[in-house]
């Protein structure tokens, strides 16, 4: 459904996209994962024709989107961060704006409307100016609007930003049903649970490159079999370089005064290790052990949490 | 085209849910008439306020009273209405501001004018007044002016009527000599009083008044000169709308959907246009139903509403090509606004400008659909007001194909963050 071939985009000397390439198929709901500033927005800022790349090539459905953009925006559904609507005009005004915009019979938009809203559980405030909604709310509608024209590619960025659990799940559920229907999806965050829970394939991406890119199964073979342990104390660079090398199965991602991010089969190897440290009088303030997950494979590819 | 609409009837509903502003807008004309209504006067008739002058009349002569009465006589009476007081009264009404002018004539003045000596009249003005002091000096001047001459001119035969009064006698023989002595004067001066070019004068005024149809009245003009200001004001909010649309993210949404950046820039002028048609047409009627005043032709009125908007919204979208956010609209917009009003007639009428700026006034906005109604007012023959209609319709044309593209561009480059 989506081919990229050898993407870039530079804004002034920083590098957004570098050199990127991949394919997704139809169908299938792909998560651009990584923290702010890693490219996501501007990956998908070209995908939707806002941005023209540097130099690459963009194909949608087999088309070249140089080319036919004008088409492949009308198969196209694009759901923003910010909440794009109006907040004066109800919930139902807004849906037949936008769906007559993307081309629905009003016949057609009638019964859809009805049955998003029913879905976002909704039905009986479709007539509330959005301005009155909560932040939950106005988000399912912010999605609901990408969505309201059954479009056979759908673009969401980091769609849940400040929502509660609920309207989260109910979200993913509208997402998944999308997906199950035959809509690509490509999905970007920086919320490794959402990755994990809702995307059948993941990029990671870090300074504007795809780090690592597979199934959760396929990423998380990366790190193998070994945890990911960070410590926190009080010791120097030295210190912690000094210790490490004891361990010759140690993997150490990330060494700064205070703090070292290692791999290392816990289990085996963790009382040994924070001996070591005792015995060189080191005090230790913290230590956490993460079992093999996105997170610890974003941990081994870029040193950092992604938090960070 | 489809998408024109579907944009035209969301911008309509938010309007509507949303009128504060627009209505606000809507109803500054209609106050400001009414505030010059009740200042100066609604009759249509009376385009100006009445300047009160009190007379004291020292001499008390035939000649002192026929000053007076000659002041307040034919269309002058339309202008000053004059009163015959005493000189201590006279000052004190002037004091209390019940007045704009006092007129004394000295006591002898009949003698002086007799005996071909200058005669000197008192003007005190009020000095809390500005303008209708003014008005009543020149009324004065004017007239002083006009007994000069004709004393001048009719010397001799002031000097044989003097006489005769003196002597209380006047013969046939003195009426005869003196109607002989008149005729002779009048025929000796007739090729300089009475030039063709004078008659002509006259012949012009009086053609220029069957052409130029009722005279205005203050709100008659005062209600279209400050419409077409507010006009512009209420297209600026439609226009504003895109640099809202631009920071709530709607813009950004739309540019990723079929739709055109053109089209939405041209539903926007197309929205503009038509709010101010809606709001136009609002103030003809309320123009006649609180002031009576006469619009003329309804149908030609329509047409100057109609080339009038696409006008003022064509050149506020090429202004929005130039403007990035809503800060930078506030202070061009307001200060392209206020200016272009003064120069063209909204706030003070051109023809009180010195030639070279009446010249400048001609190239706003304000002075074409000003111009506009006021013919259509005086009911000027179509003839007249085809050209300014087709120029207000085919400056709109351009200004709206100009400001298309070049706001095209400045979105574009906007729509990046």
């Amino acid at each position: 459904m989506i081919k990229l071939e050898h993407l870039s985009k530079t804004f002034d000397s920083i590098r957004a996209v570098d050199d990127i390439s991949l394919e997704i198929e139809k169908g299938e709901i792909f998560g651009f994962l990584g923290p702010n500033g890693a490219g996501k927005t501007t990956t998908i800022s070209m995908i939707s024709g806002l941005l023209k790349p540097d130099s690459g090539k963009i194909y949608v459905d087999s088309m070249d989107l140089e080319s036919n953009l004008r088409k492949i925006k009308k198969i196209m559904g694009v759901v923003p961060q910010d909440m794009a609507f109006y907040e004066e005009l109800s919930a139902k005004e807004n849906l037949l704006f936008w769906g007559r915009l993307q081309g629905v019979s009003r016949k057609n938009l009638e019964d859809r409307i009805r049955s998003y809203l029913e879905l976002t559980g909704l039905l009986g405030r479709e007539n509330e100016p959005l301005k009155k909604y909560s932040g939950g709310m106005k988000r399912r509608i912010n999605l609901v609007i990408g969505l309201i024209h059954q479009p056979k590619l759908l673009l969401l960025d980091e769609p849940t930003i400040g929502i509660d659990i609920q309207t989260k799940l109910n979200i993913f559920k509208l997402i998944k049903q999308a997906s199950s229907n035959g809509t690509t999806i490509l999905y970007t965050t920086h919320n490794l649970m959402e990755a994990e829970e809702l995307c059948h394939r993941i990029a990671i991406m870090d300074n504007g490159k795809i780090l690592a890119l597979g199934t959760l199964e396929e990423l998380i073979q990366i790190v193998g079999e070994k945890d990911i342990i960070i410590i926190s104390g009080k010791f120097s660079v030295d210190h912690g370089r000094k210790i490490t090398s004891l361990f010759k199965d140690a993997t150490v991602l990330s060494l700064k005064e205070g703090k070292i991010i290692l791999s290392l089969e816990a289990s085996k190897k963790m009382p040994l290790l924070l001996e070591e440290f005792f015995r060189q009088g080191i005090s230790i303030d913290d230590v956490s052990i993460k079992q093999p997950n996105l997170e610890s494979v974003f941990l081994k590819l870029t040193g950092r949490e992604l938090r960070e | 085209m489809n998408n024109i609409v579907h944009l035209i009837k969301k911008d309509f509903k938010r309007k509507w849910k949303n009128p504060v502003v627009i209505l606000g807008f809507l109803l500054i004309p209609v106050i400001f008439t009414m505030i010059f209504g009740i200042v100066f006067g609604s009759s249509e008739e009376q385009t100006l306020p009445q300047v009160p002058i009190l007379a004291v009349d020292k001499d008390k002569s035939f000649l002192s009273q026929f000053f007076i009465t000659a002041l307040s006589q034919g269309e002058l009476k339309k202008f000053v209405s004059f009163k015959v007081v005493e000189e201590e009264e006279g000052r004190r009404l002037l004091d209390k501001g019940k007045a704009s002018a006092l007129l004394v004539i000295p006591e002898n003045f009949t003698e002086d004018v007799w005996n071909n000596r200058s005669a000197e009249i008192l003007l005190l003005k009020n000095p809390a007044e500005q303008f209708l002091p003014q008005i009543a000096e020149e009324i004065v001047d004017t007239a002083s002016l006009l007994f000069s001459a004709l004393f001048s001119v009719f010397n001799d035969e002031v000097s044989l009527i003097r006489d005769a009064i003196k002597k209380e006698s006047f013969t046939d023989g003195d009426v005869s000599s003196l109607s002989i002595q008149v005729k002779n004067r009048l025929e000796g001066i007739s090729r300089f009083v009475f030039p063709p070019v004078i008659s002509l004068k006259q012949e012009t005024i009086s053609e220029k008044g069957e052409e130029t149809g009722p005279s205005l009245s203050v709100q008659g003009y005062i209600l279209p000169a400050m419409a077409i200001m507010f006009l512009l004001f209420i297209c600026n909010i439609v226009f504003e709308d895109i640099l809202r649309e631009k920071e709530m993210g709607t813009l950004r949404r739309m540019n990723v959907s079929p739709l055109k950046l053109s089209e939405f820039i041209w539903s926007k002028t197309i929205t503009s246009a038509l709010i101010g048609m809606i709001c136009t047409s609002m103030l003809v009627v309320l123009g006649i139903a609180l002031f009576s005043i006469h619009w003329g032709n309804l149908f030609v009125i329509f047409l100057i509403i109609l080339c009038l908007n696409i006008m003022l919204a064509g050149f506020i979208s090429l202004i929005y090509s130039f403007i990035q956010t809503e800060r930078q609209a506030g202070a061009v917009l307001s200060s392209v606004i206020i200016v272009m009003s003064m120069l063209g007639g909204s706030m003070i009428p051109v023809e009180n400008f010195p030639p070279l700026v009446q010249k400048i006034s001609q190239l706003t906005l304000n002075y074409w659909g000003l111009t506009a109604f006021h013919k259509a007012m005086q009911h000027a023959p179509f003839q007249e007001m085809a050209p300014l209609l087709v120029g207000m319709l085919g400056a709109g044309i351009v200004f709206s194909v100009a400001g298309s593209f070049f706001l095209k561009r400045n979105l574009r480059k906007g729509l990046i963050r």
